[in-house]
């Protein structure tokens, strides 16, 4: 007779995965004790009960071990209920400048754009001259630059750089669909709602018979994208050496409605960026003919409204602050 | 800018929309208002005037927008009857940076204090009042938009010069008592003993004084340039500054110093004792601009009648920013209103050429791949403190922020401090990476590669993607949960508890007792048979209250006691 208990108190011991492995190797490995009695069949008085018996015995083990869960195995148990709800591995996060990124991105590669960049370290000419601000223009009071060699060089101040450099490097392209998400650079202490790079969302269009319905239209359908189809924003005049006419869009304060708030300095309303027809000279001094082809740009900043998204409060925590992204909820 | 109501009516005595409607409309056209106040029994508009509007950084500018759009008369100051004299003010122009002056010399003049409607005025444009004389140059140049001056020509003299300073004098003391070093091209007014005043800020002993019984009015535009190299190289904001460092109109100027004239007589029962001085050599003709009625039609998309643009045209074609057809055009579309162009009429899909460089492509790929073995995303300065390789450092000249002034060589630097930052904030398993620029210099050029840095939670490493091979593909976007800001650090606390329930029940029922906003992670780290040990991250709490939440969640307060 086999004595079951004896090889069933031995898997009962084991207090770990470890034990319980060690246990199994000695139970049923290769040379493990049930394989030793099996090998010993032939010496048996009554070899088919004998082995009938030992069957049974093994399977009792096997069921016995599978049975027991330790934690080697029941340490990817978070994970086990999270591929149930998401169906994925664990996931890092995308950083939320990114995701607000590609939000735009997909708008308007849906309407053909490409995605476009180019370099931050700039010249004079490509930041200013190239968007109409000529030396000692007011204009460049708007921006405090830095300068990396004075007066020639400095980093890019804003996406319409990139602007500057396209029309430049593809005109003979023509027509044009480009948008580009940026970092910009202004001479700005950083502080909780200060920084010194920052970042900026453009798109460019140059075709025939463009014009500011198509610019507005746009501008719109990418607004209600971002913010739902129940955003209201409206479409003003404002100045921008780069384009003639420009236009500002305000997007009604979602805190307060319109009615004023400390929120949209009880104005009712939050500017949303610039944007306007490209101005003729712009595109004069890129190589375009303007009497032929007209264009929109229009340009906004992606850090406040990413902030808001994520419940941020302070613009340090965006770059290299401390952002970090709560896990998965289980 | 701000901008009093009721003196806005003395340009437009027909304008009685309500506050609210003409902020509205103000920002419509392009002077943005943010809001509306009432200070001392006045309505004050608060404005963001843009740089090419230096007109209307007076109320008269704004009055002449406000009458096109609202279609009302326009009251000018042009018809009083001044008296002149035949005195010829012994005033000379020598620079050529003066584009228009204009003198008059007033005597007899009783300086005091100023009435109440106009020491409340300059106040609630943020200026004290000194006296009667002073506030109504300060005055005049609010409504006009033209900064003016009143000499006192006992102490400055009557032999005023225009001229660009050529080294005459080095040092000169503003009103104010600050000391500017002059240089040889800075515009002053002077005498010919010393300089009396800048282009863009008054002297010491250019002021009027209780004593003062004669006076030489002046007002002038100068090249804007000059004045913007001027005032920056003194690092001096005036409000006469900003004002004459914009294109201004010099046709205005008749109109505002015989205004200012007039007021003074009436206020300070002074005489006018000279002729009127006017420099003037070279007008300003207004450009002729070929103008297509059709055009701001064409450019807004939208059909708009060619009467009303030659109306607007006709109506704004005097001023100095108007330069272009396309100017015209903006005046036009601006007056008919931005609001009546659709907004549901976006661009549809065009095929055009793809010019997306690869390696945007590739950076996106990367991202979700990392993001897929479980990174985390981060953007870190990129500008560092040291200089990995000072030889082919970049440094930036003027930056504010004299800690941070070299463009970072490699990712690592600033990986590594992203690191610092989570542990400070006991972030538990920080695995992240960032795809950004690195900078240096080759060749004498400034050189500029995309690399990804990584943490794998033990080692850092980095890979220059401008030099690797760059697949053109896109690959879906992962699922991603939102970023928060840590502002504390992050309390880990265990517990064993005991229970038949399965783990997907025990772990929600837990997960409810606990607050969302202190609750970080909750995971199952160990299980045998009906025990369970729990590790819950807390956050926006202190140890204490992290402490007292978790015993309670998992009623180990009751065994304790």
């Amino acid at each position: 007779m086999i004595d079951k208990q004896t090889y069933l108190d031995k898997v009962n011991s084991a207090t770990n995965a470890n034990e319980l492995e060690s246990v199994r190797i000695e139970l049923l490995g290769r040379n493990g004790l049930i394989n030793k009695l099996f090998s010993d069949i032939k010496n048996q008085p009554d070899p088919k009960t004998y082995g009938l018996e030992l069957n049974s015995l093994k399977e009792e083990i096997e069921k016995l071990i599978s049975s027991k869960k330790f934690s080697s195995e029941i340490r990817n148990l978070k994970l086990e209920i999270r591929n149930s709800q998401f169906s994925l591995p664990k996931l890092g996060h995308l950083h939320p400048l990114t995701i607000t990124e590609r939000q735009l991105n997909d708008v308007f590669r849906k309407l053909g754009f490409s995605i476009y960049n180019s370099p931050e370290i700039v010249t004079d000419e490509y930041n200013f001259q190239r968007l109409n601000v000529p030396s000692n223009h007011p204009a460049r009071d708007m921006q405090d630059s830095i300068y990396i060699k004075q007066p020639e060089y400095l980093l890019r101040t804003q996406t319409s750089t990139i602007e500057s450099y396209l029309l430049q490097k593809e005109n003979h392209n023509l027509p044009i669909r480009a948008a580009f998400p940026g970092s910009v650079y202004r001479n700005e202490k950083v502080n909780r709602s200060n920084h010194f790079v920052f970042h900026q969302y453009q798109a460019v269009v140059v075709d025939k018979n463009i014009t500011m319905k198509d610019l507005i239209g746009t501008m719109d359908l990418m607004f209600k994208t971002l913010y739902g189809q129940d955003v209201v924003v409206r479409y003003r005049c404002k100045y921008y050496p780069e384009v003639e006419p420009g236009v500002g869009p305000d997007m009604q304060c979602f805190n307060c409605h319109g009615k004023g708030c400390p929120l949209c300095k009880h104005a009712g309303w939050i500017e949303m960026g610039g944007s306007g027809m490209i101005h003729p000279k712009v595109l004069e001094m890129a190589g375009i003919d303007s009497k032929i082809y007209s264009g929109f740009a229009f340009g906004m900043g992606l850090d406040r409204w990413t902030m808001a998204q994520n419940n941020i409060t302070d613009i340090r925590a965006l770059m290299g602050g401390n952002l970090a992204y709560k896990p998965n909820k289980l | 800018m701000k901008l009093i109501y009721s003196h806005l009516q003395t340009f437009l005595p027909d304008l009685t929309v309500t506050p609210q409607k003409l902020r509205d409309d103000l920002t419509m056209i392009g002077h943005f208002c943010n809001f509306y106040e009432e200070i001392d029994g006045e309505i004050v508009f608060d404005l963001d005037i843009k740089v090419n509007r230096g007109d209307c950084l007076g109320y008269y500018g704004l009055a002449k927008d406000l009458s096109i759009y609202y279609d009302l008369k326009l009251s000018h100051f042009t018809d009083y009857e001044l008296r002149f004299t035949d005195y010829q003010l012994p005033i000379t122009i020598t620079s050529p940076d003066v584009l228009r002056v204009m003198c008059l010399q007033l005597s007899q003049i009783k300086v005091g204090e100023s009435p109440d409607w106009l020491s409340k005025f300059v106040r609630i444009h943020g200026v004290n009042s000194v006296n009667n004389v002073v506030d109504l140059t300060n005055y005049i140049m609010f409504l006009y938009g033209i900064p003016n001056h009143a000499f006192d020509t006992a102490k400055t003299g009557k032999n005023l010069i225009w001229e660009n300073n050529h080294g005459k004098t080095s040092n000169f003391t503003t009103l104010d008592g600050t000391v500017f070093n002059l240089s040889a091209e800075n515009l002053v007014i002077s005498n010919p003993q010393e300089v009396v005043s800048t282009d863009f800020v008054g002297g010491k002993n250019s002021g009027t004084y209780d004593s003062t019984q004669e006076i030489i009015i002046e007002v002038a535009i100068y090249n804007p340039v000059r004045i913007r190299i001027d005032s920056r190289e003194h690092k001096t904001v005036t409000e006469a500054g900003i004002r004459l460092e914009k294109n201004l109109d010099c046709n205005l100027i008749p109109q505002a110093i015989k205004h200012l004239a007039v007021l003074i007589t009436d206020l300070t029962g002074a005489k006018i004792s000279s002729d009127l001085f006017d420099y003037y050599l070279a007008p300003v003709i207004p450009p002729q601009i070929a103008f297509d009625p059709q055009l701001p039609s064409i450019i807004s998309g939208i059909n708009i009648p060619t009467e009303f643009a030659l109306d607007i045209v006709a109506k704004v074609s005097h001023r100095p920013d108007l330069n272009i057809a396309e100017d015209l055009a903006e005046e036009v579309i601006r007056f008919y209103g931005y609001n009546n162009i659709p907004t549901t009429e976006p661009l549809h899909f065009k095929e055009v050429k793809n010019i997306t460089p690869k390696i945007i492509n590739l950076i996106e790929q990367i991202k979700d791949q990392m993001v897929s073995e479980g990174y985390d995303e981060v953007l870190t300065w990129p500008l560092v403190s040291t200089a990995s390789d000072p030889k082919t450092a970049i440094k930036t000249e003027n930056g504010i922020n004299t800690e941070v002034v070299y463009l970072r060589q490699n990712m690592i630097t600033s990986l590594k401090l992203q690191l610092e930052q989570y542990q400070k904030y006991k972030l538990p398993h920080p695995k992240f990476f960032e795809i950004g620029k690195i900078y240096y210099q080759e060749n004498g050029n400034y050189v500029e590669k995309y690399a990804l840095g990584k943490y794998d939670g033990q080692n850092f490493s980095e890979t220059i993607l401008d030099d690797l091979d760059k697949p053109d593909t896109y690959l879906p976007k992962a699922i991603n949960n939102h970023a928060i800001e840590l502002t504390s650090q992050i309390v880990t606390l265990d517990a064993n508890v005991t229970s038949i329930e399965s783990p997907e029940k025990i772990i929600s029922h837990y997960q409810s007792l606990i607050p969302d906003n202190i609750l970080w992670s909750i995971e199952i780290t160990d299980h045998y048979q009906d025990k369970y040990t729990f590790r819950v991250c807390y956050f926006n709490c202190d140890d204490k209250t992290a402490k007292k939440i978790h015993l309670r969640t998992f009623g180990l307060d009751k065994i304790n006691l």
